[in-house]
């Protein structure tokens, strides 16, 4: 077996898995760091999260260090929300991920290898607030 | 104000710059060289740091959020990443009605590099309050 078919065995071994939750609070001034970031002043910033915000909130691919005996580097490919419930300031937030499809490409210079996250974001209540889901791509 | 198919979001342009890659690693916690270390960046291939994808997806979530305002409710927001942008360079960002049902919106959003090449390609869902 070659040494990239046995990464992605091993990766493929991983779908499915959930890691263990992360949980974090929604901090005013964190969500206004990320705000400031990305230089949205909108003012509803102040008491809830912008679109995007839960991906500072707790890692959205897990650390998959195998992967990186493919290619040289990463490349985002992708990121889909649906959104279920608000995220406020002062919420709780879980989020628990997993791999959720790998799977090898060629591409226009070189073969590539995808790897699909799949987070799903619950609140204080247990109410489900979001998922995510993001393609990483090694090259 | 009634959302009509075809419908133009105000065009929101962006001037990224190196600070703001930073900025943004930190406040997402992205660490990834690619974005602040242009030694780093060009050992693996790429022309020097290039945008955070998810910084693009949140320059189209502003341009969303600041189209709908209070009008209605985001419901899904999805991008792909078709190609780097680096700072130094305008990214601006637009968007267009495609359907309307009821109270059910869909719009197409993407951002643009100045030669006008879409580097990010999306779609948003929106409820509409009645």
């Amino acid at each position: 077996m070659s040494a990239v078919a046995s990464v992605i065995d091993r990766l493929r071994a991983r779908i499915g898995v959930e890691g263990e939750p992360v949980t974090g609070v929604v901090e005013a001034g964190h969500v206004k760091r990320f705000a400031q970031a990305i230089g949205d002043p909108n003012p509803r910033w102040e008491k809830e999260a912008p679109p995007t915000f839960l991906v500072a909130l707790a890692p959205v691919s897990l650390h998959l260090s195998e992967a990186e005996e493919y290619g040289r580097g990463w490349l985002n490919g992708g990121n889909r929300f649906d959104y279920l419930a608000p995220v406020r300031i002062g919420d709780r937030i879980s989020a628990r991920g997993k791999v959720a499809d790998v799977y090898e490409k060629e591409g226009s210079s070189g073969n590539l290898l995808f790897i699909i996250f799949e987070t799903n974001y619950v609140n204080q209540d247990g109410a489900p607030v979001a998922r995510l889901r993001g393609t990483m791509i090694r090259r | 104000m009634t959302v009509k198919v075809g419908d133009e979001l105000p065009v929101l342009v962006k001037q990224p710059t190196t600070r703001q890659l930073v900025q943004y690693a930190g406040a997402q916690g992205d660490f990834y060289e690619i974005h602040y270390d242009q030694d780093y960046a060009r050992g693996v291939g790429l022309p020097g740091v290039i945008l955070h994808g998810l910084l693009k997806a949140g320059f189209l979530g502003q341009l969303v959020t600041d189209w709908l305002g209070d009008r209605g409710t985001l419901k899904s927001f999805e991008v792909s990443y078709r190609g780097v942008d680096m700072p130094g360079h305008a990214y601006a960002c637009k968007g267009r009605v495609t359907r309307v049902d009821g109270n059910d919106v869909e719009l197409e959003v993407w951002g643009e590099d100045e030669a006008g090449k879409r580097t990010t390609v999306g779609t948003a869902t929106v409820e509409m309050h009645a």
